[in-house]
């Protein structure tokens, strides 16, 4: 939900999702994902660990080294 | 290292254009922007060009750029910290101000060097820039050089914007950046709501009012006059390229920030200064603005309004817009590019938005119809539209 609030006009995402070819994220969405990230989970991103992200998953597995979605990635 | 790794290196990819046989990017132009303008040797109506209220090829505009050039040569081959502030810059730094309402400007060569120049003096890594997702590469970029945290909102969604500005705490200052007038949509932003968005957080309210100035506003002074925006404290950034039909950008707002601009803003201080012609063609059309606008700009919406009625019933998907632009959605970059290309070979030059100028798959072709485009010229514009989109 997180992401998606950031990303009007796109198909449905799954955890699959490629960020430029399915989602057609530029660097500005991707700022925004960052952004809307930092405030669900009051975490500060800097823009460099997070450039080498491709999917959706990606990002779910840099926020589960931070120690978050123990259970669920409902939020995203 | 090698040269040759360098070169190979710098690829453009024209695989699209070579597929089709046609690139819309840098046709030849022939003449001046009049009646018809020569493209490529062939004469075509110009839908293309940013010259909302006509002026560009305007007699009484020439003729003052002819004048200054009597008077002051072609250059003054300095910047404007040295040889190039005539006294020609300063009155139109005044007329500007005043035209704007705003306590004082600088002129820079063009809007881009203005969006890219302030920032870097105006903002750091302790501060915050919330910024409209549709902005123009001159602002992307010219907030991109500050190295500040930068946090885009959705296209005039209000909402968005004051959410993002509540969690805003702990930064040394935090900008809030707008366009007026996005002119591949042909949206205009709701900035008094976030102009008052920004006194209600403390922030600082910053727009690019380039395809605003001149045309929106009951007398074409802009924004803050078409919206009402009385006081206004932020800072003002606009092109004197469209509806001013010259060329180069300026920045406006209070005395402070302006003074301070004036010795550390390097696209200024290293640019050498608008030439004498330009500043004179300036204001020639600044008073023609203030004598005929009403009647200029009856023209223009009256030619918006008849493209864009050919536009719906060649049930093309356009959008509305309250601006003098007609924005069709076209989606991807080979569908806009084709789109262009038919009215290319019909005679209308119109100007294609693929990605990176706007998002992925969301191209646009863009029409502007001219205020000095004669009746004849609109009703034949308006057969071609109809005939390509029912085709």
């Amino acid at each position: 939900m997180t992401i998606q609030s950031v990303l009007d006009k796109r198909p449905v995402i799954t955890l699959d999702s490629h960020l430029l070819e399915d989602l057609r994220v530029d660097s500005l969405d991707k700022l925004m994902i960052l952004s809307a990230l930092e405030d669900e989970f009051a975490i500060t991103i800097a823009e460099d660990d997070f450039a080498d992200v491709v999917t959706i998953n990606d990002i779910v597995m840099k926020l589960k080294a931070r120690g978050f979605f123990e259970g669920t990635h409902s939020h995203l | 290292m090698d040269l040759r790794d360098f070169y190979s290196r710098l690829s453009v990819d024209e695989s699209l254009a070579e597929v089709m046989g046609y690139n819309p990017y840098y046709q030849k132009i022939d003449s001046g922007l009049n009646a018809r303008i020569l493209v490529n040797g062939h004469e075509m109506i110009d839908l293309a060009s940013n010259n909302y209220l006509g002026l560009a090829a305007d007699n009484r505009v020439k003729q003052a750029a002819m004048e200054a050039i009597k008077k002051y040569g072609v250059s003054l081959c300095g910047t404007p910290i040295a040889t190039g502030y005539i006294d020609l810059f300063q009155r139109l730094e005044k007329k500007l101000s005043h035209f704007v309402g705003l306590e004082e400007t600088i002129i820079l060569p063009s809007c881009y060097q203005a969006n890219n120049g302030l920032f870097n003096c105006i903002a750091g890594p302790k501060d915050l820039i919330v910024v409209d997702r549709l902005v123009h590469s001159s602002l992307i970029e010219g907030i991109k050089s500050t190295g500040s945290k930068i946090r885009p909102f959705l296209h005039n969604n209000l909402e968005h914007l004051e959410g993002i500005l509540q969690r805003s705490i702990g930064y040394r200052q935090v900008f809030v950046v707008t366009e007026s007038v996005f002119s591949t949509e042909g949206s205009i932003a709701p900035f008094k709501e976030i102009v008052q968005l920004c006194e209600k957080y403390e922030a600082m309210p910053i727009i690019d009012d380039s395809h605003g100035i001149g045309v929106l506003g009951k007398s074409g002074r802009g924004i803050l006059e078409e919206q009402r925006i009385a006081g206004y404290r932020g800072i003002y950034t606009a092109s004197l390229g469209k509806a001013i039909a010259n060329s180069g950008g300026m920045i406006s707002g209070e005395k402070k920030l302006i003074n301070y601009l004036k010795y550390y803003c390097s696209h200024l201080v290293y640019s050498t200064a608008l030439t004498p012609a330009v500043l004179a063609g300036i204001s020639s059309v600044l008073d023609i603005i203030h004598s005929e606008f009403s009647g200029i700009k009856e023209k223009l919406i009256n030619k918006q309004r008849q493209i864009y009625e050919a536009l719906l019933e060649g049930e093309f998907k356009v959008i509305y817009s309250k601006a003098p632009i007609n924005s069709i959605q076209t989606g991807s970059k080979e569908a806009t590019f084709i789109l262009n290309q038919k009215l290319y070979e019909k005679g209308i030059l119109s100007t294609p938005f693929i990605e990176p100028a706007v998002p992925i798959n969301e191209g646009r072709v863009r029409l502007i119809a001219s205020a000095s485009l004669s009746q004849d010229t609109v009703d034949e514009a308006v057969a071609i539209i109809k005939r390509i989109g029912l085709s």
